[in-house]
């Protein structure tokens, strides 16, 4: 199990190399779909680490999985904004910020959250997010004006579809879940 | 691994165990038959155009006008890359379908017939463009080349009739599941399974391509977007391409363990191949493009690392493989670091054929990966290099694993046996198709070192000193082509005399056990939606980028050209 919190850390310390975060940050979609998911999958990792070492904590404060999962939504939708995204690049304090809230207030709280959440929760948490997804590739599309200051029109409408794409991946897990009953088959 | 089963399932059971001790039913052997001998047929005609054109490249035979080279090289990709392959594949694994699930469901059974007969109906309405000189596309077929509609229409009725057996597979494993609970779809239906969704998935880019482009070759728009419609392409383009290579690693796992008397892989780790093959495949249709302009750097380098990727399951196969050799080697009493490898069965060819096939993997697969690298592919992306790489790949890799099979699922279905003849035959033809395949590749290999192009008739370029030092390997490549041309009437031979004439009698369908103590496989391996979605991820990752430059900063379209 700690293997798993090392390679969540040492994914961690990879993303924050100047290089790496340089690269993952100038394109506008591999910056909010790649460096940003691949930082929640950090803490994803580290999850473990946490609760083995504050196990009173979690089990008090996240009892049924709830309040972890609404911590994660609140980090994520945050981060869907146009505008945190601009700061991160121009604002050390935000950057340092994304590199903190992701793994630990987005990905930590999220593998705490995962097993103990209800089937309800689960497929809850994705419809959100579905539609969540939906709202921001309309916006990032059809935006008349130029949403980040850093990134061009281009890289918006890119993003926006990478929204769609995901939005419409996740459409179909639920439409497989609804009709797929997994009880016949075990 | 797997539960016992229920009682509910008692008809089931004695269906079963019928198909098992009885061999394959006669509508199933009959649906099989039928879909082998259109991929023979195949091979047939489009080796002979091959030749003609083997011997065009090499100087030595001037094309009459009314069929010139690039109908032949059209017809020969049409005949060899769609018909031979997605037959075969479509045959074997339906066979593999009836005697792995109990017989296939008479809805399915019909379900592959009405898509037997809408891929031989397009094929026809496509080939017959072609025979008028009116469709010399190449198989790739993108724009700006322009065929008559005919021709796309005739592609359309191809999809449709692939997509009906996929689905018509994936009815048949859906309704064993639920007369099977509990148990693992069996590994060949799983391979099966594997290669429907994956003709299905790559088929639908090429799907919106082929609609976007009849309009166009109708005249009703005028224009088309060269970039996405060569993108739509090549994502269905290199899926096919892997898709007969599943079907090829479908027999390396599940078969060649039981014809050398051994047992097979480990069953979780062939499924996660299986797996990882399916998710990661339509992403490397990425790596055909690697010199289209439009594409950015950073783009281009991301797909390299997609491309590279898919690598990885096809290194754990080579690592099974030969690990599967050793110890069934080393259970029959091999010694010695690599004297273990006179205890396989070399004389048979059910097992030979497939062998050489594996083996030329490994240059096969080390070339791809070399086509994968930018600055390599600049060096031969235009030239017979290309050529070369892809008979190596499907000429052999694929193509003599087919053959290999060919020898014992044929009689299987037609309750016949490989006789010590014809079993000779095939080791004959196994060492002519890999003399000649050898010499053909190798020549055109180095020739695209050289810089000779590809898709080209012949020509010395107004007796240019190159060009003409191009001579020497295009008439090694000649010679190779017609050893291969007497390998494809030997192996045609074969077929049909297995299919009509063999003694009668009862052949195996040989699957492969695990091993004994094997751990039981996960069930979260059985998650087909979950993996579909990962795919789904990825091609979103891997195209959503390109797609949208393609078509918010498009240049202006291009009008049919009709270059011949």
């Amino acid at each position: 199990m700690m293997k798993s919190s090392v390679s969540g850390f040492l994914l961690l310390l990879a993303l924050m190399l100047p290089p790496v975060a340089n690269l993952l940050e100038s394109i506008m979609i591999t910056h909010m779909h790649m460096q940003m998911p691949l930082l929640v999958i950090s803490g994803l990792f580290m999850a473990n680490f946490f609760q083995n070492r504050f196990p009173d904590f979690f089990s008090n404060w996240n009892e049924n999985g709830v309040p972890g999962i609404l911590l994660f939504s609140i980090i994520m939708m945050y981060w869907s904004l146009p505008r945190t995204m601009d700061e991160a690049l121009t604002l050390t304090s935000v950057e340092a910020f994304k590199f903190i809230s992701l793994p630990f207030l987005a990905g930590v709280p999220l593998g705490d959250s995962w097993p103990k959440l209800s089937s309800f929760w689960k497929h809850a948490l994705i419809i959100f997010f579905t539609i969540l997804f939906l709202a921001l590739g309309w916006l990032y599309i059809w935006s008349p004006v130029q949403l980040c200051n850093n990134y061009l029109v281009i890289e918006q409408i890119t993003l926006g579809w990478g929204f769609i794409s995901t939005a419409f991946a996740m459409v179909v897990y639920l439409i497989y879940s609804y009709f797929m009953d997994f009880s016949k088959y075990e | 691994m797997e539960t016992v089963i229920k009682q509910s399932g008692k008809t089931q059971v004695f269906k079963d165990k019928a198909n098992k001790v009885m061999g394959i039913s006669l509508e199933d052997a009959k649906l099989t038959k039928s879909y082998l001998s259109v991929a023979f047929l195949a091979i047939l005609l489009g080796g002979l155009l091959g030749l003609l054109q083997g011997l065009n490249r090499a100087g030595m035979l001037e094309l009459p006008a009314w069929l010139n080279y690039y109908q032949v090289l059209t017809a020969h990709g049409l005949l060899l890359v769609v018909v031979l392959s997605a037959f075969f594949t479509i045959g074997y694994f339906y066979a593999g379908l009836s005697h792995t699930l109990g017989g296939l469901l008479p809805k399915v059974r019909k379900m592959a017939w009405i898509g037997f007969w809408m891929k031989i109906f397009g094929f026809v309405l496509a080939v017959i463009p072609i025979l008028m000189n009116e469709a010399s596309v190449m198989y790739t077929f993108y724009p700006p080349m322009a065929a008559s509609p005919i021709f796309y229409i005739g592609l359309v009725f191809i999809v449709l009739g692939v997509w009906m057996c996929a689905f018509g597979a994936f009815i048949n494993v859906a309704s064993w599941r639920k007369r099977n609970p509990g148990k693992h779809i069996p590994i060949l239906s799983f391979f099966a399974t594997a290669v429907f969704v994956l003709l299905f998935f790559g088929s639908i880019p090429v799907a919106i391509e082929v609609f976007t482009i009849i309009p166009w070759a109708f005249g009703w728009v005028e224009t088309i977007n060269v970039m996405v419609a060569r993108t739509l392409f090549w994502a269905f383009g290199h899926t096919l391409v892997n898709i007969w290579y599943l079907t090829a690693v479908s027999a390396w796992y599940v078969i060649v363990p039981k014809i050398i008397g051994g047992r097979r892989w480990n069953d979780l780790l062939t499924r996660i191949v299986v797996i990882a093959l399916v998710i990661m495949n339509i992403t490397g249709g990425f790596h055909h493009q690697i010199i289209d302009p439009g594409i950015s750097e950073p783009v281009k380098y991301m797909h390299v690392f997609m491309s590279l990727a898919i690598g990885f399951p096809s290194l754990m196969t080579a690592y099974a493989m030969f690990a599967v050799f050793e110890r069934t080697a080393r259970k029959k009493g091999g010694r010695g670091l690599v004297g273990w490898y006179k205890k396989l069965p070399w004389g048979d060819v059910r097992f030979l054929a497939p062998f050489i096939a594996m083996a030329a993997f490994i240059p096969a697969g080390a070339g791809g990966i070399v086509q994968s690298t930018n600055q390599l592919n600049q060096v031969v992306h235009n030239t017979m290099w290309v050529v070369g790489h892809f008979h190596l790949t499907l000429g052999m890799s694929v193509v003599m694993t087919f053959f290999g099979i060919s020898y014992w699922l044929i009689p299987y279905v037609s309750k016949r046996v490989l006789t010590p003849q014809i079993n000779k035959l095939g080791i004959i033809q196994t060492i002519i198709w890999t003399i000649g395949m050898i010499i053909m590749s190798g020549a055109m290999h180095w020739v695209g070192l050289l810089g000779s192009p590809r898709r080209t008739s012949y020509s010395t370029y107004f007796d240019n000193a190159t060009a003409l030092s191009w001579d020497p390997y295009l008439f090694f490549l000649a010679i190779g082509g017609t050893l291969l041309m007497i390998g494809v009437l030997m192996q045609v031979y074969a077929v049909f005399n297995l299919m009509f004439f063999a003694p009668k009698g009862n052949t195996e369908f040989p699957v492969a056990e695990v091993e004994e103590d094997e751990a039981p496989t996960p069930r979260w391996t059985e998650r087909w939606g979950l993996w579909i979605v990962c795919m789904i991820v990825l091609v979103g990752m891997a195209y959503v980028i390109p797609l949208v430059d393609f078509i918010v900063n498009a240049p202006p379209g291009s009008p049919p050209y009709k270059t011949w």
